[in-house]
Order: structure tokens, then sequence, then C-alpha cells
């Protein structure tokens, strides 16, 4: 069987090694200033096969590659994983200024929480006019609590209350973001003296 | 609401019983002092009615048993002595009323019902200032979204919304949310009021915090 990315696969891979160097290079940069890494982890990932054509098909889409490239708009993923919440804004800032760079949409649910407490900035851009991307931004306690989140999400046989859980998880949420909220303002603080 | 009442006196005991359970309460009834002591160690009462005079234990020593061993649960003391004396002692040992017998049902009931006003009334766990609202049992902080404050965070921004548009000092501060720590200083009123601007503006609350260090502080809308 063909690849849903027909021969565009090579192509994703360079786009996303090149968003990865310029992330880079927005890190570094950044590094001079804060005295730290802003970055605690970088993932990329090209959607595999079976993904991309599940997602057709839970989309109504026929499992061509205009519907990965075109109508469906995460074959090419990044997670930017940082330690401080204002770094996470300054990143999202940095990426929309690359020049080959576009903006399509964005969702702050930073500021939008969404009802379960799931907290991070997600952004699709377009690159070079040609590939979209999408790149989720967060800090470590979003990432935390987004995995175990996603756990619960797929486990098939949760014993045990669920609405207590969910309750739970969301109480815990709005706990890490103050909490990320102190060590931001301890972080200013430190660098005001 | 959950009474205990401890009295060795058939009759008195009854009447009592029978009227806080007409004004809703859920009463449990013990004829001496052992007795009352048991159902304190197994049970969670929202207050106590003791009879100082009574079988077995004397109400003084059923108070400061439990006073020893941490069971602070409000307690009436009743007696047939009224003199000043006695009632310095029962209050010293840990009592936090005392009704002289012979007295109106009237009286007891509107002392009862004081020594439990505060779990409820004056507990209205939310405030709401320009917008925004702060539960202070939950700790939680809400406008556009909401986060979970720290203790001390979530009364310093009470103290603020009980006193919207006026200027605090940090001595104010520190006397009504530090109260007894010794560590805390001008600094730490400082950092927590940091704290809360960055987690108002966080939630989007229509609020500030204005002031500095070693001027005062002020909430108003934003």
């Amino acid at each position: 069987m063909e690849s849903i990315y027909g021969n565009k696969k090579p192509e994703l891979e360079e786009v996303m090694q090149m968003l990865l160097r310029e992330i880079g290079v927005i890190r570094r940069d950044m590094a001079k200033d804060l005295g730290m890494d802003p970055i605690e982890h970088l993932l990329g990932r090209i959607k595999s096969e079976d993904s991309m054509r599940e997602k057709c098909r839970r989309k109504g889409l026929p499992e061509t590659t205009e519907s990965a490239l075109v109508q469906i708009r995460d074959a090419i993923g990044l997670r930017v994983v940082c330690a401080f919440l204002d770094d996470v804004y300054t990143i999202h800032d940095r990426l929309l200024a690359l020049p080959r760079v576009e903006l399509v949409e964005e969702k702050d649910y930073i500021r939008h929480v969404k009802p379960n407490g799931y907290r991070s900035f997600h952004m699709i851009i377009l690159v070079d006019g040609t590939y979209y991307a999408e790149i989720q931004l967060r800090t470590i306690s979003m990432d935390t609590w987004a995995a175990l989140e996603h756990h619960l999400k797929y486990k098939k046989d949760i014993r045990g209350n669920l609405t207590l859980i969910n309750s739970e998880l969301k109480r815990c949420a709005d706990e890490l973001a103050s909490t990320d909220s102190s060590l931001q303002t301890l972080r200013d603080m430190i660098s005001d003296l | 609401m959950k009474i205990l009442i401890a009295e060795d006196t058939t009759d008195l005991n009854r009447v009592v019983t029978v009227m806080l359970q007409r004004f809703g309460y859920d009463v449990d009834s013990v004829f001496d002092g052992e007795a009352a002591l048991e159902c304190v160690d197994r049970n969670g009462y929202d207050a106590v009615i003791l009879d100082i005079m009574m079988p077995k234990m004397d109400g003084l020593t059923v108070l400061s048993n439990m006073r020893q061993r941490n069971i602070t649960v409000p307690v009436l003391l009743l007696t047939a002595k009224a003199e000043v004396d006695d009632r310095v002692a029962g209050l010293d040992a840990g009592a936090d009323d005392y009704l002289p017998k012979p007295f109106a049902m009237k009286e007891l009931l509107a002392r009862v019902n004081a020594m439990t006003r505060r779990k409820t009334k004056y507990s209205k766990g939310v405030v709401e200032y320009a917008g925004f609202s702060l539960n202070t049992d939950t700790l939680e902080l809400s406008a556009e979204n909401s986060v979970r404050l720290s203790m001390k965070e979530c009364e310093l921004l009470h103290l603020f919304m009980l006193n919207p548009g006026r200027p605090l000092s940090a001595d104010y501060i520190l006397e009504h949310v530090w109260r007894a720590d010794d560590a805390a200083d001008a600094d730490t009123v400082h950092l927590y009021v940091r704290y809360l601007r960055r987690k108002l503006s966080g939630v989007a609350a229509a609020a500030q915090i204005g002031g500095d260090r070693g001027a005062e502080y002020i909430l108003t809308e934003a």
C-alpha cells in the first residue's frame, strides 16, 4: 500500500528538522538572557501511517494525501515543554517571528482552560506556504498532568469513582497552575536582585 | 448538627433532649461522666452539654480529659453551683460556656445555637469582588479560569477583599494573616502580594493590588 503521505514523507521530515533547529536557535538565544535553558524537553514526530489513516476515517475524510496534508494539519507535530510559564509565551512569540512561518490558528488553553483542567498553548503554522505543523507549548506541570489525563482517557477498564477522579484531576490542575505562577514570580524576584 | 448531653437527672435529661431534637438537632443522651467520655471518644459532636455533678466521673474531669485528648468540640457546663469561682474554674478547664441551674429552656437553646453557629453561618465560603470570586473553603480563585491558592495566599486575598479600596500596611497584614509567625516580615508580605498579582492576572480578574514594599497595599478594580 502506498504511504498516506504519497512521496512527501522526506519533505515532511525535513520541515520538522528545520523547525527543531530553529527552536534550538531560539532556545540558545533565550538562554543567554535567562542564564538557564528555557526548554526542558522538545519532541517532534511525523504522525504514523496508522494514526493518520485512523484520523482520516474519524473525520469522514478519504484516506488520501490531500486529506493528510491539507485537511488534517498535524502530520508534523512538535511539543515544547518549558520549566517556566513566561518562557512558553516567549517561545510562542519568537516562533511566529520566523520568516518561513505563518500562523494559521492558535488556541490559548492556558488562559481558556478546558473544563477538565487541561492547559497548553496550541499553534497551527504553515511553513514555506506549503506544509502545516501543530506545535504544543506547555510547562512541565501541564505536561505531567496531561500525561495522566491521557492515560485515563485511553484506559479501557476503569474501576472506581470516575466523577471523583475527574474532579480531583481538575483540582490538581488548578494547584499546579498556582505553583507554576508562584515559581515564575520567584524567578522574576531573583532576576530583579 | 450532633449534640451530646450528659445529665444524671433523668427528667431534665429527657426534657432537654426532646427540646433539642424538636429544633433539629441529632441528640445522644447519657447519664454519667464515663458514658460521656466514651461517647466523645467514639463519635464526633458539634457541641457537648455536661452537667458537673454526675456519678462515676464529674463534668470537669470529663472536660479536662477531653481537652487533654485534643477533643476541641465546644462544651457548655450545667450545674447547681453558681459561684463565680466555680464558673471561672469551669471556663478555665476548657468550657466554652456555663449555665447555672435552674435555667430557662429557651436560654439553653440560645446558647447551644450560639456555640454551633460558627460552623454553618460564618462558614459562608465564597466572597466576590470586581467580577472574581474566592472560595475560602476550597481556596479556589476564579474568574475566567480558576486556580487553587495556598492557605496564606487565600487569607491575604480574603483580607484585601474584606477591605476593598482601603490601604493596608504591611504591619496590619502581618497581624491579621501571619499572626504568631515570627519569621514573617515585610518581605514576606511583599512576595505574597506579588504572588496574588500574578494569579489575579492569570485568572483575568478585573482587579489589582496597588502599592509597594514600605508603603501600603490596596485592592481596587482594574
